[in-house]
Order: structure tokens, then C-alpha cells, then sequence
């Protein structure tokens, strides 16, 4: 076991060195330059142009800049961005823990909506819930996720008002009501918990859906096997054959797809947090990808490489748990 | 996106004496009533509050509320006093006769946030850090021509000049000090902690800013017109940051926010017979054109010298006749009805409004004349595919089809509807324009980077550029010769067009030189007129200045040279 994780850590090193040459490659690529902001204002001077580039560092070939970077981040300097001139790492931790909020709580509601739902499904294969659950999954499976959003705006936030107040029935965006926080008769939870509603439910369905079809079919291969069959037939309570045989081996395969979600907890989303302005990861790296901020996006992209090769190896292990027939060599 | 900040820099000075006998009060004065709070949309959230390190137009619009100048601008374009009892003048003795010696008397009463004295020193103190070769400003225009600033007293500020040039000395009069004893050491500035907190002279105090969600400030009870004025009369103001103005839109009008910044023309369709809400609109700087280019655009960047040799004509937009043509085909009437509502302004010249306004006639619509001169110039459609073809043209082989490429930024709704509309248009004039559009990052690439608009490697791009107050830099960066970006002037200038005229350099020399106001005005209109004549743009129209705000907030008054709350310390709440 020991010598397995330390062969998958090492095995990790030059993939992760190949996911950052990549990253670095492609940002070089692009056609955006950090100077062009600087563009169209007439009291920069190419003079004043050629100052920044090197004070930015940006006037050197690429392999030069990539191996200073890398120097840099082995030290554990992620770099400064060169449009807030504050450390990357700065910027990732200010942001983190909102995403870990409103993904954590989205993911949590996923698995409770999803598991029951696909399970039944699955035992109940081509009843009326079946269908209805499976049609669910299909719809939320096919609509763009940001047209989606912008309809829950324009529902729940522009059309619908709450009947006592005559405000809007949910807010349009953002963590919580910046106008009233902090003052007299204002409710923390109540305040987050009405900011989080929309969101989460964009977000919940959207997973939902694919976790139902998971489930469901992860579930349908098992009933069908033959120890279910030979547990049935050896006059077993259905509850027990379903909850102690069948429902331990449909887990497996669920267990590694949640382990390999488990980073987007971290990387946030993109289209949820733009469209209901949910300050977070997902915004963070659009933004820094706007204005060619490299030293953040890298940051950030090898962020989310680090977690997904970790997360692949907890996959692997929870995979080795769960089914005995895996074993490490 | 830098108009704001840039505005704020290249107020000129040397038309302030002839401003004065007109200045007037920047606000009508109405009581307003104390208290409540603004919340305002900005669908773009500021990199730094650091104004020498700021980029972005919204870095200057959060900074209004908690910054004020020396001095600042009225709605009319007029020069007004702020933190400076008066306006420096020759006759006041607040310019000195050369120039080089300009004197600011401040208020006694201005005092920092954190109830710090704000004085001469803090002035002196910005100027070290501008010039600072270590502390990255974006840009030391103006600061680099003063050779000292001297405080004989804390109320008195001396800025001694080394040149005489009209933008560079009021750069610094309206420019936000930086407290010297709020701030750091100069050479490290990327890394001061008010970057992210500033300590302001202005109406509003900072409070928080919450990465990714708003800034707030409230009342500055140490601004020098709260125990005179009692102003601001609002409690606070919270800058929220909203995805996009799409979302604003909605957040506007259910209340959610008060006042959506910086719409666009297409915008206005949605706020009309919207109850409740003020769409306010007034015509703005910037100018939205056709920058034609003259040369050979497989020639990369050739420098002016070249030019004048060499020549190196644009295949078919070299041919003065075929600028025309072009000109005559567009109908400017129809793209602001259609487009914009008719709410703007036909385009005439690079100066649209302001002091210095050229008097340009709105160019001709005329199909008929327009073909008449693509014939002439030996331009025919021979096989009759309703292109025309080079017959005897000026600079192309024959039979080469005119087929030209025109360039905007990608995903502008506007921009790509009034290139469709122009496509129409060329095509009942037997030219064919086709569209590539590029992000705007790389339509405005700098020379350094290689940027094809920099290099000349383009046929027509569409884009709008806009100046401040005072119009000569802008002139000179478009038209001046040596403003052709190339290697011998280090890609300097945006005479894009690499168009070259004599009569037109030296009434750029003599607007930039020229004390009197009168005689730059002259310079402008026979600039203006040169461009009009031979065609290296063509200005499509104006464009607007456009807000929206919830109408509870009283107060508001549009004005298109400085930042939307530059009068916010006269902002109030109607209760309803």
C-alpha cells in the first residue's frame, strides 16, 4: 500500500510539469497581451510601455520566464498579478471559501436529491416514477445551464414578488443583501440561506441530473446479477438483499465519480457564479483570463491539476476499499 | 475603458483664464436630505484603488467618491476650483507670465479621511511618486515636466515646469494626491496596503471592499463641506459588482441596485416607459469611425519618412476617389435611426463636442456620386457579379476585385449590426466589405506586441476612441506625421490611417503651442477640415454617454468630463 502511494506521488511530478508547460504554452499563445490595456490611452508612451514590460518581467523569451516561474513556485511563490499587483495565492484564498460554500452545500443536496432517486427509479424500472425521473434527467441533461440561470432570474427575481413586502421573491445575485447587513433586525442565516436558494438550485439540478442516471444504471447492472438472484433465491428479505448486497456494490462505481467531482468543489462554477454574482473561483479565473493574468491563472490551474491527481488517487483507494477484488501491488 | 482615467489627467490648463468669466457653481445648490443608502452596479470590479496603478475606467468611478482635485469640471466643460480657493491665473498672479511656475492656494479646511491635515506636502509627495522609477505608475505624463514642487507654507503649492505645454500643466491640477503619511515608501508602491484600502481627501469614506462582491464607503465626516454644507447627505454608498449589464437591467429594475453605470445605445430600448427608473444620456467624446488604411497593408509598418518616398499606396483605398466613394455610400442618417435610435449625434470630426468643435458639415449620403467615382478611378464591374473590378485603377493589377476586409471587436451587438448595414451598403455601390472581427485585446494590441492594427496590416477598422477636456493630444496622436507607429519612433502614435499631410502637422504644432484660445481653435477647424478633405477616416457618429438610475436618488446631473459621482456629495434620497 505504502509503495503504491509513493509510486502514484511520483508518478505524479512530471504530470503535473507537463500540465504547467502546457498552461504556460497556451497562455503565451494566445493573442492576448497584458499590455494592451494600456492601449488607447494617450499618456502611455511606448516608453512608458517598455518600463512596464520589464518590470513585469514580460519583455523575456518564454523558456526563461517558465523556469523562473517554476523556480518561483517550488519555493511556494505562486507569483504577483500583474493587474491587482497582489499575490496570486492572495487572491485564490479570498475567493475559496465562497465557492467551497455554495458548491459544498450544492453538492451535499445532489447526492440527497440523486441516491433515493435514481434508486428507485432503478427498483422500479419502467414505472410512471421511472419515467418521470428519467425525463427529469434528460431535460436538465439538455438545456444550456445559462440559459437556465437567467430564467430563475427573470421567475423568481423580476416577475414574482414576495406578497408582504413587495420585493422580489429571491435576490438576483450576490452572498448576501449588501444594503442591509450589519444593521438592526438583519438575520445572517435567513439573509445566506435566501441568497444561496437560486444558485443551489441551478446547480443541484444540473448535477442531480447526472448523478440520477449513474445511480440508475449502476443500480440496474446489479440487481441483475446473479448473487442478487441467488441472495433472492436463498429466500432473503428484500430489504436486506437490497440495502446489504445490492446497494454496497452499485456504490463502487458512484464513489469514484463523487472522488473525481470532489475538485470542482475548489474550482467552482463558471456560468452559476457569473450569472448570480457569486464572488468565487469560477469568476476568478474568467476574469483573470480576460485580462491575461497569468501568474493567477496559473495559479489556479495548477491548483485544480494538483486536487484532480489527488482526488484520482483517493478514487483509486476508495475503488480498492470498496471492492475487494482490487488490490494494491 | 480608460476615458475616465485618462480625463481626469489632460484637463488643460491654459485655457483656464479664459474659462473663469463663465465658471460657475458645479451644482445647483437644493437642500437635500440626510441620510439613506446607494447601492451602484458596475459590471466590472476595479484591479486597484490606486489611481497611478489603475487600467480600468471603473478604478476612477469608485475613486470620485472618495477623491477631489485642486480643481475639477462643470457639466458645461468649464474649469471650477475644488480643493483650490481659486483658479490659478496670469492675472491672479497664480500663473507666472512664462507659465513655468503655477501656484495653487489650497483650502484651509481639507483634511484626509482619517482627519490627517491634507496639504502641500501631500502634493509634493504624489510627484515623488510619479517620478519614482521603481513605483510602476502606468503612466508620468505631465508629472515628468515639473522640476520641483515647493510648499512655502502647507496651504500653498508651488509646481515649477521645466516646458510649456498646454494638457501636460493642468495633468496635475486635477490630479487625486496621494497622503504621504497613509501611503508607504514610493518605491514599493504595488505593495502599499491602501491599494486595496485608500485614505481619501473626498466626500465618502472607505469602508470594506469585498473581493468579488461590492466596495463600500460612508460619509466622510472630515470633508471640508459637511460642517459648511452638511454635505454628502448620504449615509453610504455600496459599489456592487454584477456579472454584466444584462443582469444590471433586471437588478434595476426590481430596486436591487440604484444606479446601473455605463450603458450602451442599444440599451435604451429597454429602459423606455420603464417606471421608476432615469436613463440619463448626453453626448460623450468619443466618436465611433472608419479608420481607412492608405498604405499597402502587406507592408509592415512602414515609418513616415518611407512614406513620403516611397509612397506605398493601399492598393484601392490609396486612391483618394475610392475614400470618397466609400464616404458618399454611407448613410450615417440610417445607421443612428435604425441602431441608435436616433439619439445620437451624426459624425463629423474627431472633435464632437466641447470648446473646440470644428464646423464640419455632415458628410453627403450619395449612392450615384459614389459610383460616378469608383468609374473614374477605374473601378468596373465588367463581369457582373456586382463587384467591381480594377479596369485602369490607380495602384492594383487588373482585374483584381475590390473586396475589402473590414475589422471591429468581436462580440459587440452594435458593432457587428452596423457592419452589417455598412456591408449593405457597399454592395449597392459595387464594393464588397467583408467582416473579420477580432477580440478587442487584439484589435488594440500595442506595437510592441506585434498588434496589426499598429503595424498597418488591415484595410478598414471600426472602433471608437474618445479625448478629454482638452483635445490636443489626442489631435496629435491621430494626425501628427510622427504619430505614425513604426520602428524609428518605438510604435509611438496612433495615426493609424498613415496619413501624411504638411498643412496639417503644423496646425498641430500651433494648437499644442499656441496660448491663445482662439488661435486653437482656428489650428482644430483647419485640421479638422484636412481630414475632411482627404478622407483617412470616417466618422460614423458620436457616441453617448449612458446611466441609468433608480428615481428616488435626487441630485444626479450628467457630466461627460469627469466620473458619474463627481457631484455625489450633492446626491440625496427621496423617501417615498
Amino acid at each position: 500500500m505504502t509503495r503504491y502511494l509513493i509510486r502514484r506521488v511520483l508518478q505524479a511530478i512530471p504530470l503535473l510539469l507537463l500540465i504547467s508547460i502546457c498552461v504556460f504554452a497556451l497562455i503565451e499563445l494566445s493573442p492576448l497581451d497584458p499590455m494592451s490595456m494600456y492601449e488607447n490611452n494617450p499618456d502611455i508612451s511606448p516608453e512608458d510601455i517598455i518600463r512596464l514590460r520589464e518590470k513585469l518581467g514580460i519583455d523575456q523569451p518564454v523558456y526563461v520566464r517558465y523556469g523562473k516561474w517554476l523556480s518561483k513556485v517550488l519555493r511556494g511563490d505562486w507569483g504577483t498579478s500583474h493587474v491587482t499587483w497582489r499575490p496570486a495565492l492572495q487572491e485564490i484564498k479570498e475567493l475559496l471559501p465562497n465557492t467551497i460554500y455554495l458548491m459544498g452545500t450544492s453538492f451535499l443536496a445532489t447526492l440527497l436529491l440523486a441516491i433515493p432517486l435514481g434508486l428507485i427509479s432503478a427498483l422500479k424500472q419502467y414505472s410512471l416514477l421511472d419515467y418521470l425521473v428519467t425525463a427529469f434527467a434528460l431535460m436538465w441533461r439538455s438545456i444550456p445551464i445559462f440559459w437556465f440561470g437567467l430564467i430563475l432570474i427573470i421567475v423568481f427575481h423580476v416577475t414574482l414578488k414576495n406578497p408582504f413586502s413587495g420585493m422580489p421573491l429571491f435576490p438576483g445575485g450576490g452572498m448576501y443583501d449588501v444594503r442591509h447587513k450589519g444593521l438592526v433586525g438583519y438575520n445572517i442565516i435567513l439573509d445566506y440561506a435566501h441568497h444561496l436558494a437560486l444558485p443551489l438550485l441551478m446547480l443541484t439540478l444540473f448535477s442531480a441530473a447526472r448523478y440520477m442516471r449513474f445511480m440508475r444504471s449502476s443500480m440496474l447492472e446489479v440487481i441483475h446479477q446473479d448473487y442478487i438472484r441467488t441472495a433472492r433465491a436463498k429466500g432473503l428479505v428484500e430489504r436486506l438483499v437490497l440495502y446489504r448486497h445490492a446497494m454496497k456494490n452499485a456504490a463502487i462505481p458512484l464513489a469514484t465519480i463523487i472522488a473525481l467531482d470532489l475538485p470542482l468543489l475548489f474550482s467552482g462554477a463558471l456560468y452559476t457564479e457569473t450569472i448570480f454574482s457569486w464572488p468565487g473561483m469560477g469568476r476568478l479565473f474568467f476574469s483573470s483570463a480576460e485580462r491575461a493574468d497569468y501568474a493567477v491563472l496559473m495559479a489556479i490551474v495548477m491548483f485544480n491539476a494538483l486536487l484532480i491527481v489527488f482526488f484520482q488517487l483517493v478514487a483509486d483507494i476508495a475503488y480498492a476499499y470498496l471492492d475487494p477484488r482490487i488490490r494494491f501491488r | 475603458m480608460l476615458r475616465r482615467v485618462v480625463l481626469i489627467e489632460t484637463i488643460a490648463i491654459l485655457v483656464l483664464p479664459l474659462f473663469i468669466a463663465c465658471a460657475r457653481p458645479s451644482a445647483t445648490p437644493q437642500a437635500g436630505k440626510q441620510g439613506g443608502t446607494l447601492v451602484i452596479g458596475f459590471y466590472q470590479e476595479p484591479a486597484t484603488l490606486n489611481i497611478a496603478l489603475a487600467t480600468q475606467t471603473v478604478c476612477s468611478e469608485v475613486l470620485e467618491f472618495m477623491n477631489d482635485a485642486l480643481v475639477g469640471i462643470n457639466p458645461q466643460g468649464e474649469y471650477v476650483p475644488q480643493l483650490a480657493k481659486e483658479l490659478p491665473t496670469v492675472q491672479n498672479g497664480g500663473i507666472s507670465p512664462d507659465g513655468l511656475t503655477i501656484t495653487y492656494h489650497l483650502r484651509d479646511d481639507v483634511t484626509w479621511s482619517d482627519g490627517q491635515p491634507c496639504t502641500c506636502d501631500d502634493w509634493k509627495f504624489t510627484w515623488e511618486v510619479q517620478m519614482n522609477p521603481q513605483s510602476g505608475v502606468r503612466s508620468t505624463a505631465g508629472w515628468r515636466d515639473l522640476s520641483a514642487v515647493e510648499c512655502p507654507d502647507p496651504q500653498t503649492i508651488v509646481f515649477k515646469f521645466t516646458k510649456y505645454y498646454a494638457p501636460h500643466l493642468q495633468t496635475v491640477g486635477g490630479a487625486w494626491p496621494f497622503p504621504r503619511h497613509a501611503t508607504g515608501d514610493p518605491a514599493k508602491m504595488q505593495e502599499w496596503a491602501y491599494n486595496r484600502a485608500p485614505v481619501g481627501n473626498g466626500p465618502f469614506r472607505f469602508v470594506e471592499w469585498a473581493a468579488g462582491d461590492h466596495i463600500s464607503v460612508v460619509r466622510n465626516e472630515y470633508y471640508h463641506l459637511w460642517k459648511s454644507e452638511s454635505k454628502p447627505y448620504l449615509d453610504q454608498v455600496i459599489m456592487k459588482f454584477i456579472p454584466s449589464r444584462e443582469v444590471g437591467k433586471q437588478l434595476i429594475k426590481t430596486g436591487e441596485i440604484d444606479v446601473l453605470w455605463d450603458l450602451v445605445e442599444a440599451d435604451i430600448p429597454d429602459f423606455e416607459n420603464l417606471a421608476g427608473v432615469v436613463l440619463s444620456a448626453s453626448p460623450d467624446t468619443g466618436s465611433e469611425r472608419l479608420i481607412l488604411n492608405l498604405r499597402n497593408p502587406e507592408i509592415d509598418a512602414p515609418c513616415a519618412a518611407r512614406l513620403r518616398k516611397e509612397g506605398l499606396w493601399h492598393w484601392a483605398l490609396g486612391d483618394l476617389r475610392v475614400r470618397q466613394a466609400i464616404r458618399y455610400g454611407i448613410d450615417k442618417k440610417l445607421i443612428n435611426d435604425k441602431l441608435l435610435y436616433s439619439k445620437a449625434t451624426l459624425g463629423t470630426a474627431e472633435i464632437n463636442i466641447g470648446w473646440a468643435k470644428p464646423n464640419i458639415p455632415v458628410s453627403e449620403y450619395n449612392p450615384d456620386k459614389a459610383r460616378q467615382l469608383l468609374e473614374e478611378a477605374g473601378w468596373k464591374d465588367t463581369d457582373g457579379d456586382g463587384t467591381r473590378e480594377c479596369q485602369g485603377c490607380l495602384y492594383a493589377e487588373k482585374g483584381r476585385k475590390l473586396r475589402l476586409k473590414i475589422q471591429t471587436t468581436s462580440g459587440n451587438k452594435l458593432r457587428e449590426q452596423c457592419e452589417q448595414v455598412l456591408v449593405e451598403m457597399m454592395k449597392n455601390i459595387g464594393i464588397e466589405f467583408y467582416i473579420e472581427n477580432v477580440p478587442s485585446a487584439e484589435l488594440f494590441a500595442p506595437f510592441a506586441s506585434g498588434g496589426f492594427r499598429a503595424h498597418g496590416r488591415f484595410d478598414i477598422v471600426m472602433y471608437t476612441s474618445s479625448f478629454g477636456p482638452d483635445p490636443q493630444s489626442q489631435i496629435d496622436n491621430y494626425y501628427g506625421s510622427w504619430n505614425v507607429p513604426c520602428a524609428d519612433n518605438k510604435g509611438q502614435g496612433y495615426n493609424f490611417h498613415r496619413w501624411i499631410s504638411d498643412e496639417a502637422d503644423n496646425w498641430i504644432k500651433i494648437a499644442g503651442e499656441s496660448p491663445d484660445l482662439d488661435k486653437r481653435k482656428e489650428a482644430y477647424q483647419r485640421i479638422s477640415e484636412e481630414v475632411d478633405k482627404d478622407v483617412p477616416a470616417i466618422y460614423l457618429y458620436n457616441r453617448l454617454e449612458l446611466n441609468a438610475y433608480r428615481d428616488a436618488l435626487q441630485g444626479w446631473v450628467a457630466n461627460n468630463w469627469q466620473s458619474m459621482g463627481w457631484n455625489s456629495d450633492g446626491w440625496w434620497l427621496k423617501k417615498k
